[in-house]
């Protein structure tokens, strides 16, 4: 039905029942748009976004040059920003500076890159990949399924922070391998989760009535099945983001995930951890941006659930 | 001597079966298994009668050891004769790795178990009590030889975080800590409730390259490298105060130091252009390796790496990081196969040049710098032979040159560190040497002092340990024939209280002092001596078991074992 097939009807009051049906996906954002925390999440991610494109414009120094014999500035400073009160004859660095005199400010919006590449590129490897094998594994049955779901469950036995830790250890420590372990390790959950809609939506009479009809499979597949077995996994991949990025970080702050000097606030955490009482700003700052990135994609991930999620539609 | 011989015997097995995780109990059977390896024990008892003075000598030097033979001349008179002068030999024997044992005590716990686990020394503490994981208490030895133990108690407990050891202090559950993070220097010295006990830098940070990888075989290229990091900055901006520069491989407070010598002077355009004409830059990738631990030399080893590698951008030098594990690293780096530069150093076990320089230059050095300098080795061997310090010196100075020349590593800064202890414990001192007697020490009238350092000590015997933190609690309890001053590393009387040498440095005599008992009453005579000596000095000793049978400061020190298996 169409917004001109709507307006083209004289009746002056609508009756309740003959509100305007709407799409999943238009349902979806409408009631997406309509919960607080949703939109606090995405005004999180916004800025996150906007951060991580524009850091180069953004930043006030290159976040891995050492400021030593450049700026007269002592390592570990403490935060100094003009605004509020910092001495002309000091340098200004609004996070202060880190223990190899750099400018924390720069290199923790530098950070933002990282994170969000990791994030977005490890859940996706792990959705394509996870997805595909659900996919197979529901539409062909049997033995297949077995095998493959025996093969997910033995990576879901493990830890899935001590099978990176493996991962990156048999590959090398560096940023593409914490991806790929990070997007290794969230396979099987993507898997499962796509097996078990499948699984549910091939019994669902519309797509009884394509196979009824005559539909081939891969018709069923793309137009019936997929777009529907979809909702759950972008609602997970979402959550996911947000564990993989923390994920990330706990590799690096043990340092294999982003090798040295690269801005990454697992590393620069974990190089500061015993500074915490002596310079607290180089704990905090990169934590309070992982605690808002994380946020943001739970809070998102939240609203998308509430949002997608059938039962609740009524 | 049979029931002896069967009861050390026991004990091995008992230990054995506890180690394979067996419960079945120590049967007569089962050590006669072991007997082909008893037959070869020396008449090593000490009888309860008159005096009978033993005598351990090797069959001649061809093994290559220091040690020809080691006698009991009488019941107070232990004399050593060596293959080959030394004269670092008294500083050697000082080192608490050498203490002496009851001969009783060493036959009786068959050269392990009880020995690690309940030592039976002469030292003004006793072990009271060792509770693993938690905390290890020491009593004041009542019949102490020399002048009694201030601190009635005295406990050692152990934080691997520096933090967390500085909590514990500022909350006063704890007397002294060690280890002062770099960064918390300024917060103990602000506080008028601490004191500060610097240690001077017996150390010495370097920054090593292997000759047996291009370019760094090339000495050019390591005059440009040495010309090129600016270590001037590395000290001034990480390291804490009481570190200094280091000119050379010696620290300045170490005999074989060469006043007056300066490393290259910094200078970043003389060292690209040296680079760009040896084909090395533009473009020259390699990588900075080090591992993850603190030590004195490198308190900050992440940051410092990173610096480091920062410098090398500015050369033109693209340089990874790669960190290792500490025990692998060391066995890479002395294996020699790790290419690029590696971030190490080294900390004194004993004041005196034959420490430093022999051990990493010499012809017996490790693999760690590739190939070594036989101009280097003429210049030790020959310094290591003459017997007065004026004579030595020279020769040192010529080696020091030559390090310079061939760079084999870039000599950056002897660090200091600390410990911090309450205000109110009087005589409170670090040791640069990390062998603090805490006997000397008066915690403001308290019955107990309580330390708190970075490790738990692994076990008591040792002449079978090397690690700083085990030594120190070693040092309470167990006491060797001589001794360095507290807060200064000259060499003074202990057990022995006078010894003399040969002409040619070749035989040392050692005058024990009267009416030493252990702690279990035994008195001190020669044969402990002569024992506590032999069996870490013969591998195939049955009583040469240990911890992990490595004895590696015997070893080292006195250059190679007796009888040592030919695996190694």
């Amino acid at each position: 039905m169409t917004t001109s097939a709507v307006t083209t009807l004289p009746t002056p009051v609508e009756p309740i029942f003959n509100t305007k049906p709407r799409g999943l996906w238009s349902t979806a954002f409408h009631r997406l748009f309509h919960r607080r925390s949703a939109i606090i999440g995405m005004i999180i991610l916004g800025c996150l976004l906007f951060i991580a494109v524009f850091a180069p414009f953004l930043a006030t120094h290159d976040p891995v040059q050492s400021q030593i014999g450049i700026v007269d500035v002592q390592k570990r400073a403490a935060p100094c920003i003009r605004l509020f009160g910092c001495p002309a004859d000091q340098p200004e660095f609004f996070f202060g500076t880190d223990g190899n005199v750099r400018d924390l400010y720069s290199r923790v919006l530098y950070g933002a890159r990282l994170s969000l590449m990791v994030g977005i590129l490890s859940v996706g490897f792990a959705i394509v990949i996870g997805a595909f094998i659900g996919a197979v594994s529901a539409y062909a049955g049997g033995y297949i399924d077995n095998l493959l779901m025996g093969l997910m469950d033995i990576l879901l036995a493990f830890p899935s922070l001590i099978l990176a830790i493996a991962i990156v250890t048999v590959l090398g420590p560096g940023l593409i391998n914490t991806l790929l372990a990070i997007g290794i390790v969230s396979i099987p959950v993507y898997a499962r989760i796509m097996r078990s809609s499948v699984l549910s939506i091939k019994q669902q009479d519309y797509v009884l009535a394509g196979q009824s009809i005559g539909s081939s499979s891969r018709r069923i597949l793309l137009q019936n099945i997929l777009p529907n077995a979809l909702t759950p996994l972008v609602v997970q991949g979402t959550l996911g983001i947000a564990v993989a990025i923390l994920d990330a970080a706990a590799l690096s702050f043990l340092g294999l995930g982003a090798q040295p000097p690269t801005p990454e606030w697992g590393s620069m955490i974990g190089q500061e951890r015993n500074q915490v009482f002596t310079a607290p700003h180089l704990i905090i700052f990169p934590g309070i941006a992982l605690i808002l990135t994380v946020l943001g994609f739970n809070l998102l991930g939240d609203g998308l659930r509430d949002a997608l999620d059938v039962r609740q539609r009524s | 001597m049979t029931r002896k011989r069967m009861l050390l015997l026991s004990v091995l097995l008992i230990l054995g079966l506890v180690i394979g995780g067996c419960t079945a109990p120590a049967s007569p059977s089962g050590a006669t298994s072991e007997e082909p390896a008893a037959t070869e024990a020396p008449a090593a008892a000490a009888p309860a009668g008159p005096f009978e003075p033993m005598v351990y000598a090797a069959e001649n030097c061809d093994y290559g050891g220091l040690f020809k033979s080691m006698e009991a001349v009488d019941e107070q008179t232990v004399k050593f004769t060596l293959c080959y002068p030394d004269v670092a030999f008294p500083a050697k024997v000082a080192f608490s790795a050498f203490a002496i044992n009851d001969a009783d005590y060493l036959e009786a716990t068959g050269g392990g178990g009880d020995l690690i686990e309940n030592p039976n020394g002469t030292g003004p503490y006793t072990l009271a009590e060792w509770r693993r994981g938690d905390q290890m208490i020491f009593q004041r030895n009542e019949n102490y030889w020399g002048e009694k133990a201030i601190p009635a108690t005295v406990v050692f407990r152990w934080g691997a975080e520096s933090a967390q050891r500085l909590v514990e202090l500022q909350a006063g559950t704890v007397d002294g800590i060690d280890g002062v993070g770099a960064d918390d220097f300024a917060t103990i010295e602000d506080d008028a409730n601490l004191q500060l006990a610097l240690r001077s830098g017996t150390n010495v940070f370097y920054l090593g390259m292997n000759n047996k990888f291009p370019p760094f075989d090339n000495e050019r290229v390591r005059q440009a490298f040495a010309m090129g990091i600016d270590r001037q900055r590395l000290i001034d901006n990480f390291y804490p105060p009481g570190s200094s520069l280091a000119t050379q491989f010696m620290p300045p407070s170490i005999f074989g130091y060469s006043q007056g010598q300066e490393w290259y002077e910094y200078n970043p355009e003389e060292a690209k252009k040296i680079l760009e004409e040896e084909g090395v830059l533009p473009g020259f990738k390699t990588t900075i390796t080090y591992r993850d631990v603190v030590r004195g030399y490198l308190p900050n080893p992440g940051i410092v790496a990173q610096d480091i590698q920062a410098q090398l951008a500015d050369l033109g030098v693209e340089a990874e990081i790669v960190v290792m594990e500490s025990g692998s690293f060391l066995t890479a780096a002395n294996d020699g196969e790790i290419d690029g530069f590696h971030m190490l150093g080294w900390g004194a076990d004993y004041p005196d040049a034959t420490n430093f320089l022999d051990y990493h230059f010499g012809p017996g050095a490790s693999a760690q710098f590739g190939a070594g300098f036989p101009d280097i080795w003429e210049a030790l061997k020959e310094g290591s032979t003459k017997a007065t310090p004026e004579e030595r010196q020279p020769f040192y100075d010529t080696a020091n040159e030559l390090i310079k020349q061939h760079v084999p590593m870039i000599p950056v800064a002897h660090g200091g560190n600390a410990a911090a202890f309450k205000a109110d414990v009087e005589g409170a001192y670090a040791s640069d040497i990390g062998a603090e007697q805490f006997a000397l020490m008066n915690p403001g009238g308290r019955e107990a002092l309580v330390w708190m350092q970075n490790a738990e000590p692994i076990g008591l015997y040792c002449a079978d340990e090397t690690d700083g933190e085990t030594l120190r609690a070693c040092e309470q309890v167990m006491q060797s024939l001589l001794a360095y001053e507290p807060g200064t590393a000259a060499v003074i009387p202990s057990l022995a209280t006078e010894w003399s040498a040969n002409e040619d440095l070749t035989e040392w005599t050692f005058t024990l002092r009267d009416g030493v008992t252990f702690h279990n009453g035994a008195t001190l005579d020669a044969n402990d001596v002569v024992l506590s000596y032999a069996v870490q000095w013969d591998a195939s000793h049955p009583l040469h078991v240990g911890n992990s049978g490595q004895f590696s400061y015997f070893s080292s020190l006195f250059n190679g074992l007796l009888n040592a298996p030919a695996a190694e």
